[in-house]
């Protein structure tokens, strides 16, 4: 069986090479992490970073240096500049009695409360040395804003895993080979499987390809593609229904779109519901997916909880499964 | 190695039936020709036979499977030549025959021999998308040989070829059948029939109307008359005499005495007339 689904892969696989609109998709997901590295500034940085006047005087500078990520500015105007950039820097500029600290507007209060009182704490020269105050330290070292795009990236490549399925489907359907499938040896199982793999596999090189060049180097690879691999099976199913109700290429890449509602719920949830309201998404795979990877991108989940979200995936995504199957055997019937 | 009994068959699941109480049964070796017009229910018949449709009433077994189960195995011993063709169009000629066979269990063909032998030999590498009809339709009935089939369906398997190409596939057609393949061939092309068949079932409306060799056909339903065509004393003469009749007969031996003969004709009748006799309905 495993030598038959590996024979569809690889000729699914040629004939991908062979399509412009497959070469998109894979690429798409690439290009995406490069932009986010590039052209969103700040986000592969810590969330920690203040602006200081090169001006200012050097042990100030040190002593900053020490507890938060400093940039050095040349200008008030580049100073200017680098706080009304979309991440949150705040400027730390002196004035005549100490400190000035100066903000876009938008940013986290505790954060700019902090460096006020580091402010202070420079003007009473208070160090590290000749505190009694202990830290506690919840492990996040990851910049949340890179881990939600990341996330978000994810789920969006999951999606296109389905589109690439849907496009195979529809791509069978043109040359009419689904019946010349029916009169060889091979069960509908080892199609289905054979089918999807291409998705997968392409879909879980994105991942890794798009979180290597984001700087994910050192997270735990063996919980993201299990999670991965859980919540594909979803979009699997759709990328299945999806081409064998659609007539062409563009109907079938419109209608796995409709896939990215459940997806875009989850995050926005995941991200803005009140922990009160989070029940509201239990139905949806896609929300465990996003919650466990949301951990495995800080470095903070354990095998544990990782388990668990796969589980919940699988489950979420058997019942659907469950569902369609009947309609999916009839399609390639 | 084909038995089918009492099948019935409704796209609806109603009691509107596109195939009604077939039966028949297929030899090994043998050539059988399923004849009938459009929508006659030929491809029903050989969908259910093929296991693209399920069997609803009725029993079918093939090559000794009860059609009740699926058995997938049994697809290594069946080749299926379908009237459209269906290749992956951005595959090569070679590639949609190599793929094929990795999906069989058995020894199969050489692509190249098979490209070869239906006239596609130096098109191996070319993409399938860029094949006329007549090419496709070529390499959909190469890729039905792929695994040595002991049964061949075979869906109007000369259907929108060129004579030449039609006249290579008949012989293919026929080797097969020297080999000892069992060949279930569904036609509305009477000649193709004529010429190939040692037995043809006529269908129309679901039903089976007669089944027999061609021959017998010809002989049961066809006219027994010579049509002759002679010169006599420098004018042409036509007459169509009975070969039954004992005056017909010493007439036809005095006119090839006495005259030149320009053309001399037996009148069977063709399986297309005899459909016609029989069914009152056309093949087309």
């Amino acid at each position: 069986m495993m030598k038959k689904i590996l024979r569809i892969f690889r000729k699914d696989a040629t004939i991908a090479r062979r399509d412009s609109m497959l070469i998109y998709i894979i690429a798409i997901p690439i290009l995406l992490a490069v932009g986010i590295v590039f052209f969103a500034p700040g986000v592969t940085d810590s969330a920690s970073t203040i602006a200081l006047l090169e001006s200012d005087t050097a042990d100030h500078i040190e002593y900053m240096e020490d507890y938060v990520q400093v940039e050095i500015v040349d200008s008030m105007e580049e100073l200017e500049r680098r706080i009304n950039k979309r991440d949150d820097v705040v400027g730390v500029v002196p004035i005549d009695q100490g400190y000035e600290i100066i903000i876009e507007g938008n940013e986290d209060e505790a954060y700019y409360e902090t460096v006020k009182a580091m402010s202070a704490f420079y003007k009473i020269g208070a160090t590290r040395e000749n505190t009694t105050a202990e830290i506690l330290d919840f492990g996040k070292t990851v910049p949340p804003l890179k881990t939600t795009l990341a996330n978000a990236l994810i789920l969006m490549v999951i999606m296109l895993a389905g589109m690439i399925i849907a496009l195979g489907i529809v791509e069978e359907k043109s040359d009419k080979t689904i019946k010349a499938m029916n009169v060889t040896p091979i069960s509908q199982n080892t199609f289905i499987i054979g089918k999807g793999m291409l998705g997968g596999v392409v879909a879980m090189g994105s991942i890794i390809i798009s979180l290597l060049i984001m700087g994910y180097n050192d997270i735990n690879w063996l919980m993201l593609i299990l999670i991965g691999l859980t919540s594909m099976i979803l979009t699997f199913i759709v990328g299945f229904l999806q081409g064998l109700a659609s007539k062409d290429v563009i109907e079938a890449a419109g209608g796995v779109k409709l896939i990215m509602l459940p997806i875009a719920a989850a995050i926005a949830a995941y991200e803005i519901l009140a922990d009160k309201w989070q029940w509201t998404m239990y139905w949806n795979p896609f929300y465990w997916a996003y919650r466990a990877n949301d951990l495995i991108l800080s470095k903070t989940a354990d095998w544990g909880i990782v388990l668990i979200s796969a589980a919940l995936v699988t489950i979420l995504s058997i019942a659907v499964y469950l569902i369609a199957i009947p309609k999916i055997r009839k399609g390639l019937s | 190695m084909i038995k089918v009994e009492n099948l019935y068959h409704s796209y609806n699941n109603n009691e509107k039936f596109q195939a009604k109480n077939v039966s028949f049964e297929i030899k090994e070796g043998e050539v059988f020709g399923f004849l009938g017009p459009s929508g006659a229910g030929k491809s029903t018949v050989q969908n259910i036979l093929t296991g693209l449709l399920p069997l609803q009433k009725g029993k079918v077994t093939v090559d000794g499977y009860d059609l009740k189960q699926v058995h997938n195995k049994r697809f290594n011993r069946i080749g299926v030549s379908f009237e459209q063709s269906n290749i992956y169009s951005k595959l090569t000629a070679l590639e949609n025959l190599k793929y094929y066979a990795d999906l069989f269990d058995v020894p199969t063909r050489d692509p190249e021999e098979l490209l070869k032998l239906v006239g596609l030999e130096g098109k191996g590498n070319d993409r399938a998308g860029s094949f006329s009809k007549g090419m496709k339709h070529r390499l959909t009935f190469a890729r039905s040989m792929i695994n040595n089939p002991k049964i061949w369906f075979l869906d109007e398997p000369t259907t929108g070829l060129d004579p030449a190409i039609a006249a290579t596939i008949k012989d293919i057609i026929r080797s097969e059948k020297a080999k000892g393949t069992t060949s279930f061939l569904t036609t509305h092309n009477m000649y193709i029939a004529d010429e190939l068949c040692d037995r043809v079932a006529f269908i129309i409306d679901g039903e089976i109307k007669l089944i027999d060799t061609p021959k017998n056909l010809k002989q049961q339903y066809g006219e027994k008359l010579v049509e002759i065509e002679y010169v006599k004393e420098g004018e042409i003469y036509k007459e169509t005499l009975k070969t039954v009749d004992d005056s017909d007969k010493e007439k036809i031996a005095n006119i090839i005495k006495s005259y030149e003969i320009k053309t001399m004709h037996s009148k069977e009748a063709t399986l297309e007339e005899i459909f016609i006799q029989v069914t009152g309905r056309g093949l087309i």
